[in-house]
This record gives C-alpha cells, structure tokens and sequence, in this order.
C-alpha cells in the first residue's frame, strides 16, 4: 500500500471506531436514535447522553490515544532507539503525583477541573526540568537519564502520599486513578486539555524533517543543517505537552506509546516524518478500541483502561519481538 | 577561490591539543588524503573544521557559516555508518536533500536528478528499492556515501569513507572522488591506505598529535624518514608506469 492509502486506512478504522464508541454504552440506545440525539433532535434524556457522557469519552479516547501515539514516535525519532516511549521523560509520572496530590488533600472535590489542572501543574514542573537539561549543554544520554531519575521520583513521591494516606478511601481512589479510565469525562476534560495537545502536536510535526535527518546520527544531521538543539527541544517540550495533557484527563495508559509506533512504521518505510502522522491515527484507534473494550468485556464493572492496555499491549508486543527475533535469526 | 580555509585551529581534549594550530586551504579541483596514525587527530580536525566541536584558538571557514549555508557548502561522510531505521536506499539517499529544501517524498525534478546521479555513482541504482539495514556493511558504506553524494555541496568531507569495502568499491569511492574535483568541486578524505592515497589524491596532508606535519603531493609528503617517524614503518616505494606505488613492508 502507498503511504497515502496507509493514512486514509488508519483514518477510516478511527473513523469506524469512533462511531461504535458512540453507539455502545450501558443505556442500550437504538442506533438511529443515537444519532438523532447527538444532533439534539431526541428526549432530553437521550441527548443528555449522547452529547454529555458519550460524546466526550470518544473525543478523548482519540485526543489522548492520537497524542501517545505522536509523543512516543517523536521520542523513538529522537533517540533512535524503538524501546524509547513518552513516558521516558518523567512527565507522565510528575502528571500523575499532581493527581495524587490533589486527590490526597482533599483539592479534587473542590471544583470539577481540580484534579486535572493540578496534574497538568506537575507536568509542567516536570517538563520544565526535562527542557533545561534538553537544552544547549545537555545531550540526549543526559536526557534520557534525567527522564529516569525524575521518573523515580514522582514514583516516589506518589508511594509516600499512599504510605502515610491516613484515609484509604482517598487511598484507593488515587489507585484506581493511576490506572487510567475515560470514565465520567465531560467536555470540559477535552476543552482544558485540548490547547496542550496542539501545541505539543504542532511542536512534533514541526520536528520531523529533523527527526528524519536524525537517521543517520547526529553529526550528519548536524552538517546537514538540523539545529540538534532546537531539535531536542521541539520534541521534548512537544512531547510534555502531549503526555501532561493525556495523563491528567486520562491517567496513566502505558504501552501506547511505545507499541504503536512499532506496528506503524514498517506500514511507512521507516522514516520518522511518515511515521509520526501514521502513529498519531495507529494511538487513536487502538485508544478507541480498548475503551470499547473496557465497555464491552465487563459492562457491569469499571474496568481500568490503562489495565486493558497493557493487557493486550504486551503479549501483542512480545509476539512483535519474537517474531522479529525469528526473521533475524 | 577557496572551499575550507583552516586558520591555527587548536582543539583542547582533557588538557591537551587533540588539534594543534592547524592550518589548511583547500581549493577546487583537489582530493586532499588527511593521512596520520590513529589518534593523530584527523577526526578531529573534520569536526572541528565543520563545526561540531568548540575551537580552543583559531578559526575554520566552514564553521563560521550558519548552519543551512554550511549545510550547502559542505557534505559530511562520518566514520561511524548510522542508519537507525529501515529507510529504503532510494530515501536513504533523498535524505542528502533535506539542506536543498528536498527530502524522502518531496523531491523536486532537480533533487530526483541529485539522487539519481549519486545511486549511479556508488553503483547502487539496481538496490534503491531495498531496505538499507538488511544490506551488507560494505552496501550500507556505500549507500550512505550516496546520501553525501546527493547533497551535491562543493566540498565532500569523508572520513574513513573506504574501511571495510572491497578493492573494486575502494577503487570506485576514490574514482568517483576524482571524478568530483574535476568537476570543480573538492574533496577531503582520511585514509588509511597510503598506497590509495598516494595514487588517488591530488595532495596529501599528514597529521602526527594532533600537529600537520607535511603537505604536498605524495612524492613530497611520504619520505622514508617521515614513513619512519610519523607511521613507525618501511615501506617500498616505486614510481611506474601505472602511477606511484607505496607498499608498508614492516615496523620499524
């Protein structure tokens, strides 16, 4: 298939997926009438749901699911290396201790978005961090470290809040959040998240002639004419946004990250600048399907979505890399 | 006219001179061979010359350019053969447009041209459709040699472009090197093979710690007693109808 073929097929299963993430739901709603309602030409009862809780469950499954895929090919690109995934960098675990913060003190009932914003609170200090060492004295080892060391961390920083949690309903509740739910999401989830996402989508597409100029090392892609620099902080930076964003209005969703890029790009050719817009439709669609999923295999438990994921992620990536292992060997 | 003007440039390394006031012009129509022991510091003085480490003293032409107009004077062919994804050889190659506003799927008639000529140069036309990591090392050398080929910039810097090939391709890199300054254009290469760098190199500049020690044209530059104290080795030497002859016969 053509590269264009490629992106239209992607577009068409998000297409696909998106809509059947709209028709399924524990009111059992008709088709037809669903459709109607998302329109407001239903019941108020009908268009309450469609448009209130369905509407942007799917809308974020798709955001959040488009901005892994992204986040975690331009971090593949930028360390050339197909084990690198978004969550190198530290931010999604400082995004996630802001969560437990605010879960912990009590803050997330104060008002509907608090839980949010205050995750986006510690990405940003995360992202902050990266972006210093990202910059004209760091290098991408340093980077990659820092993300570790950071990660540590906020991981940390996380088993203290639950350690000394005198209240193990909030204790639980931040377990639960750490496992990533589009759950009970309403439009003004996507709306708070939705500038963070363009701009680290934007940061990424911007850094993908670089990203390709990348495959043959750095130092022919420095003589080449790509500022290593600017490189280094378009992707991190764009990729903080991205995942800061995701993780505070989903949580954590692992494995995203790190397997889609590997199913899209030899569909590509392998070129980082072909992968990127590929694995930004490759996150969406496999988002959309696990929550479908989530819905469809226990509709009368709340099963987690970052669970679901990695659940069918990492056999699905075990059998890539025996199977890679096999045509090498 | 001048391609690379290298002014007294020094370049510290854990506080000594890896690059010792080096000093170089180089025109068109020349393939210099930067010929040295390991550690002689040629590497160094490619990178230092491009602008990829910082200068102690002195100045390099190339590195005072910004980085698209240097991206267009000079091609780079780095020692270490990277090629991190499983690119096709044909976009492998394209990438070598990316400082002309080209690339892998966009590709003006004249950069398609570019790619052409230097898929033919390194003889690879009949492999661009293969996927360059599951070639052999001396395909890959030369596919990535291609994409600096492609970047058609006036000066090529190659370092160590002909480790690991076979005699016909070695003899090819450096015909098609040749065939580059007689174009107008100039090449400088670093060498390992004296007996290739005295037949194939319109001049040879050789390096010991890190200092340019001689510079001329072969006959000038490997004198037995330079042999002797720069290479620590003897080496037969014979001028014949085939050209020079210069073969490394024992430690000295």
């Amino acid at each position: 298939m053509s590269y264009p073929a490629i992106l239209l097929a992607l577009a068409l299963a998000v297409a696909a997926l998106f809509a059947a993430s709209l028709m399924v739901g524990p009111a059992g709603l008709p088709a037809s009438a669903s459709l109607r309602a998302l329109f407001g030409a239903e019941g108020r009862a009908l268009v309450l749901v469609m448009q209130e809780i369905r509407l942007p469950r799917a809308l974020l499954a798709a955001a959040v699911g488009a901005a892994l895929g992204l986040a975690g090919a331009a971090m593949q690109g930028l360390l050339r290396n197909p084990l690198a995934e978004p969550g190198l960098l530290g931010v999604s675990a400082a995004a996630a201790l802001g969560a437990v913060v605010a879960l912990q003190t009590g803050l997330a009932a104060a008002f509907a978005l608090a839980l949010p914003v205050a995750a986006l609170a510690g990405a940003g200090l995360a992202a902050g961090l990266m972006l210093a060492v990202a910059g004209p004295r760091g290098g991408t080892l340093a980077l990659i470290l820092a993300g570790i060391a950071l990660s540590a961390l906020a991981g940390a920083a996380t088993a203290l809040v639950l350690n000394l949690s005198p209240n193990p309903f909030a204790a639980a509740e931040i377990v639960f959040w750490t496992m990533g739910s589009l759950r009970d999401r309403a439009m003004s989830h996507l709306w708070l998240a939705l500038p963070f996402l363009a701009l680290g989508a934007a940061m990424l597409l911007t850094a993908r002639r670089g990203l390709d100029a990348l495959t043959l090392g750095e130092e022919a892609a420095a003589t080449m004419g790509t500022g290593l620099v600017r490189l280094r902080i378009l992707v991190v930076g764009g990729t903080a946004a991205l995942v800061g964003a995701a993780t505070a209005v989903a949580g954590a969703i692992g494995f995203v990250g790190l397997v889609v890029p590997h199913l899209v790009r030899p569909l590509c050719g392998g070129l980082p600048s072909r992968s990127l817009p590929a694995a930004a439709l490759g996150g969406a669609a496999m988002l959309l399907a696990a929550d479908l999923a989530t819905r469809l295999l226990a509709p009368e438990r709340d099963l987690k979505l970052g669970v679901v994921t990695a659940l069918i992620g990492a056999p699905f990536f075990l059998h890539l890399i025996l199977r890679t292992a096999r045509a090498e060997a | 006219m001048t391609l690379l003007a290298l002014d007294q440039l020094t370049v510290m390394r854990g506080g000594s001179a890896a690059v010792a006031s080096a000093s170089l012009a180089v025109g068109p129509g020349e393939v210099v061979g930067l010929i040295g022991p390991n550690g002689a510091g040629k590497t160094t003085l490619l990178r230092a010359a491009l602008g990829l480490l910082p200068v102690a003293a002195g100045r390099s032409s190339l590195a005072a350019l910004p980085a698209a107009a240097r991206a267009r004077a000079v091609a780079f062919l780095p020692q270490g053969r990277t090629i991190a994804w499983p690119v096709t050889v044909a976009d492998l190659v394209a990438l070598g447009r990316l400082p002309h506003g080209g690339g892998p799927g966009r590709l003006a008639a004249g950069d398609r041209a570019a790619v052409g000529r230097a898929l033919a140069a390194t003889g690879l036309a009949g492999l661009a459709g293969r996927i360059a990591t599951e070639l052999s090392g001396g395909e890959q050398a030369r596919a990535l040699m291609a994409r600096a080929l492609a970047q058609e910039a006036p000066l090529l810097l190659a370092d160590e472009p002909v480790a690991g090939l076979d005699p016909a391709a070695q003899l090819a890199a450096l015909a098609t090197f040749g065939g580059l300054a007689r174009a107008g254009r100039a090449v400088v290469v670093t060498l390992h093979d004296l007996g290739l760098a005295a037949r194939a190199c319109t001049r040879l500049v050789m390096m010991q710690a890190g200092r340019i020690v001689a510079d001329g044209t072969a006959a000038e530059v490997l004198t037995d007693a330079r042999l002797a104290a720069v290479f620590g080795i003897r080496a037969f030497r014979a001028t014949t109808a085939a050209g020079p002859i210069v073969q490394p016969l024992e430690v000295v």
